[in-house]
């Protein structure tokens, strides 16, 4: 079955700003086979992939296909030479047609120039029957369910020819049995020939459908095989190494007394029946997959989203949030997920975006003392141990874990009695994501209340003492840190359990 | 770690000395434009360093320079003001209604000020709580303001009956006439808003990146608010200034196309259409070198018809050169 290669990449190196991402990684990957490509966040994954795609350039190092070396300078280059991507955040227009979308930037055109639309569609209609789906290829695709939004993906790399697609887990934001739709898809395009790397860090997943794998980590190959002879063990402690992400940082001490007291909260179509109360020096867990409104429901409680019912306590007090000025006045703090998008303001200089919830602190008869700012800077600087040469630069020059550290930085300059993160290692290094961990660990030894969002069940294991896992807007399970296994947590993430008794 | 911190020191040196060049460029650029147009026009046309001339230029800006300040916070914040040229109008007409029926001249001042800042204060309601687009809601505003005032004056001039109004346009200082002197001080004061106090921080947060900016507690309704309102009153100041100089407003021809010039001397000076990145002294400088042009042109002769063209150009050049950085 298993051919010579059909993808060689030798050797492989690639630095940013002089820190190396990826050291002499290769990857080879026959015709007609599933690749599962496994690592930690910023284990050099998405790097990787993104040289094969053209999107970056390799400092060193080659790639061939077909036994010919080939240069991909460019993602056109890429898609030429038949690799098409498909990545977490799917790239179809909602707006447009499922053929207008199957055709983008490669529409059939007459000798005059007016669109071939029968033609386009009767084109889209081979292959998603090939796929055995059953779309109107006139549909909007604002209509159409996730996975059938993948599908439209891998049938543009089908209609482009492609006969290698890389998945970027493909798999977060779908529900059971549209994975199972996704899984058969795959192995019917491995019989007609075509292969797939496919990343994803749903081990189970790996297994079932992968016939053999590749685990970066650091940037560095640490082992490759076929998957048959491996059992699932092996391959975690591949990925995690030293088995750092196994040992639990935090340890049991007494809580205070309860700071939060959510009742009964409801939002149409987001959330649904949510009930907690955390207390002073707990650290609370809150993980699941996409869609599963834990970000929406922390989103209400911070004051962003306004439409929700139900109570809210904030140190027995009941408080009616819906700005998130009167959030943090309440004591409620939140470092968002999506730092880019949500949390920095990269026009701003560090110092100032260290300062910006909290300009009280630094004013004077109205007037703003930037020299107290500095100082105060300084101050987190020394801290949180944020690396910056000179404060004054925009903001968005820092790495992503220096920039989440000012994040914080940010919070703690308010100085509010509960904090919550939304995915507070996103994007970040091995090493500063450590350092954030510890923050988060002392803050709750000073008092403080945190809660963690976090969609990696690992993360939520190592630093939380009670885990709540969401499934569609509830609340699945209420687990004890030091007992829940990560097996455990997926089989509440993912729906397929939940606790019997009503969790209050 | 310390090793890799050794190694990659002398590289962060050369490139902050290289990134200093840049930001030395990116921060004066328009200074540095503002020198070369002004050491042009001197070598063109001897007339034109004339200090009677000189005044003149500062004299002719000022009014516009102080619609800009207001245009300059708006585009900062990501938005635009297209009303400003019809508020002045409405303002005018309002306020020497209201001169001539009290006799007072604090009561027309008064009066413009407030109008102003109401006129601002619903443009800011309409973008911050109606949630509509600024282009559109000032478009209305642009519209709705001019129609009021053509409909108060008839179509025509209002003229003011109480003398010592043309004072206040018409006065100088040592060589300095009140306007310039007016012009400066605005300056300054809108200077000091934007980079000492929280309000101006709040703008240039939000407008460059408003949903972090929300969610950092920042009531961006109210800086919006805010910002349209000071919007409304430096134009009422501009609009004193205006009426005052001829002691009269034409609810017609006053005010017409201050909207593009105003926004023309922002884009000069350097503020991205954006928001979130741009300067006070760059308006500044944006204003001066609009009154450079319009001056050397008329210096020279050229056809008033052609200075629209010359004028289009320059703003043109003058986003190409930003867009390089």
């Amino acid at each position: 079955m298993t051919t010579s290669p059909f993808l060689t990449m030798n050797n492989i190196e690639k630095a940013f700003n002089g820190v190396p991402v990826l050291k002499k990684v290769s990857l080879t990957v026959a015709e007609g086979e599933i690749h599962a490509l496994l690592g930690e966040n910023g284990a050099g994954k998405s790097t990787l992939m993104n040289i094969l795609g053209g999107v970056h350039q390799p400092d060193h190092g080659s790639i061939q296909i077909n036994g010919q070396d080939v240069k991909m300078s460019n993602p056109r280059v890429s898609q030429e030479q038949g690799v098409s991507f498909i990545h977490q955040e799917l790239n179809v227009v909602a707006d447009l047609r499922v053929y207008e979308n199957m055709f983008l930037g490669s529409e059939l055109r007459s000798k005059l120039g007016f669109l071939k639309v029968e033609e386009m569609c009767r084109q889209t209609n081979e292959i998603l029957a090939k796929l055995g789906v059953d779309i109107n290829p006139k549909e909007y695709v604002r209509n159409l369910e996730t996975s059938y939004k993948q599908l439209i993906e891998i049938s543009k790399a089908l209609l482009h020819k492609s006969k290698l697609i890389i998945m970027d887990e493909p798999t977060t934001s779908l529900a059971e049995h549209e994975v199972k739709r996704l899984f058969e898809l795959m192995r019917n395009l491995k019989k007609s020939g075509v292969s797939i790397i496919y990343i994803s860090h749903k081990l189970k997943e790996i297994k079932e459908i992968c016939d053999t794998y590749t685990v970066l980590r650091d940037g560095e190959l640490v082992g490759t095989g076929s998957i048959e002879n491996e059992n699932l063990d092996t391959i975690t402690k591949l990925m995690v190494g030293k088995s750092i992400s196994q040992e639990r940082l935090v340890d049991k001490h007494s809580f205070g007394p309860v700071v939060l007291e959510v009742n009964d909260l409801n939002s149409q179509g987001l959330y649904k029946n949510i009930t907690f109360t955390l207390r002073k020096g707990e650290i609370l867990g809150f993980t699941g997959l996409a869609g599963d409104g834990r970000t929406e429901l922390f989103e209400s409680l911070f004051g962003y989203r306004k439409k929700f019912t139900g109570q809210i306590k904030i140190n027995n007090q009941l408080v009616k949030i819906d700005h998130p000025r009167k959030a943090l006045e309440a004591g409620l703090a939140l470092v968002p997920k999506d730092r880019k998008e949500n949390a920095i303001i990269k026009d701003l200089s560090v110092i100032h975006n260290m300062s910006l919830s909290s300009i009280g602190h630094f004013e004077k008869a109205g007037f703003i003392q930037e020299k107290k700012e500095k100082d105060r800077f300084h101050y987190y600087k020394e801290k949180l141990n944020i690396k910056v040469h000179n404060p004054r630069i925009t903001i968005d020059k820092l790495s992503g874990g220096n920039q989440q550290k000012v994040i914080i930085a940010k919070w703690l300059e308010v100085d509010t009695d509960i904090i919550i993160f939304d995915n507070p290692t996103q994007g970040i290094d091995v090493g500063a994501k450590h350092e954030i961990y510890q923050q988060i660990l002392s803050l709750a030894e000073q008092g403080k209340a945190v809660i963690i969002l976090s969609s990696e069940a690992p993360e939520v294991q190592k630093v939380c003492h009670h885990i709540y896992c969401m499934y569609q807007g509830e609340i699945t399970a209420r687990l004890k840190g030091e007992q829940a296994t990560e097996d455990e947590i997926m089989s509440y993430a993912t729906g397929s359990k939940r606790e019997a008794e009503n969790i209050g | 770690m310390a090793n890799v911190n050794t190694i990659k020191q002398p590289n962060q040196e050369t490139s902050t000395t290289k990134s200093r060049l840049s930001w030395l460029w990116s921060e004066y650029s328009v200074i540095i434009a503002f020198l070369v147009i002004f050491i042009a026009a001197a070598l063109m046309n001897p007339r034109f360093l004339d200090i009677n001339n000189q005044l003149n230029i500062l004299m002719q800006v000022s009014i516009i320079g102080i619609v800009a300040l207001g245009m300059t916070v708006v585009m900062l914040s990501g938005g635009i003001d297209l009303s400003v040229g019809s508020v002045l109008v409405f303002v005018g007409v309002i306020s020497v209604l209201a001169m001539n029926a009290t006799g007072s001249i604090f009561v027309a001042i008064l009066t413009a000020l407030v109008v102003g800042s109401f006129a601002g204060f619903l443009n800011g309601l309409m973008v911050a709580k109606g949630r509509i687009a600024s282009f559109i809601a000032t478009l209305g505003m642009m519209a709705a303001a001019r129609s009021i005032a053509l409909y108060i004056a008839e179509g025509g001039s209002i003229s003011g009956e109480v003398s010592g109004f043309t004072v206040i346009a018409n006065s100088n200082l040592w060589i300095f006439d009140f306007p310039v002197i007016i012009f400066f001080v605005m300056t300054a004061l809108v200077y000091i808003l934007m980079h000492k106090t929280r309000f101006g921080r709040y703008v240039y947060a939000l407008g460059s990146n408003e949903k972090a900016a929300l969610l950092s507690g920042i009531r961006v309704d109210r800086v919006k608010i805010g910002i349209y309102s000071l919007v409304g009153l430096l134009v009422s100041v501009a609009a004193i200034i205006e009426t005052s100089r001829l002691n009269s407003i034409s609810s017609s021809s006053s005010g017409v196309q201050y909207e593009l010039d105003a926004i023309a001397a922002v884009i000069i000076g350097g503020t991205r259409m954006t928001g979130g990145r741009g300067k006070i002294m760059g308006t500044f400088f944006g204003v001066l070198i609009l009154g450079i042009l319009n001056n050397m042109m008329n210096l020279m002769n050229v056809s008033p018809h052609l200075q629209g063209f010359v004028k289009g150009l320059i703003i043109i050049i003058a986003v190409v050169f930003q867009k390089r950085e």
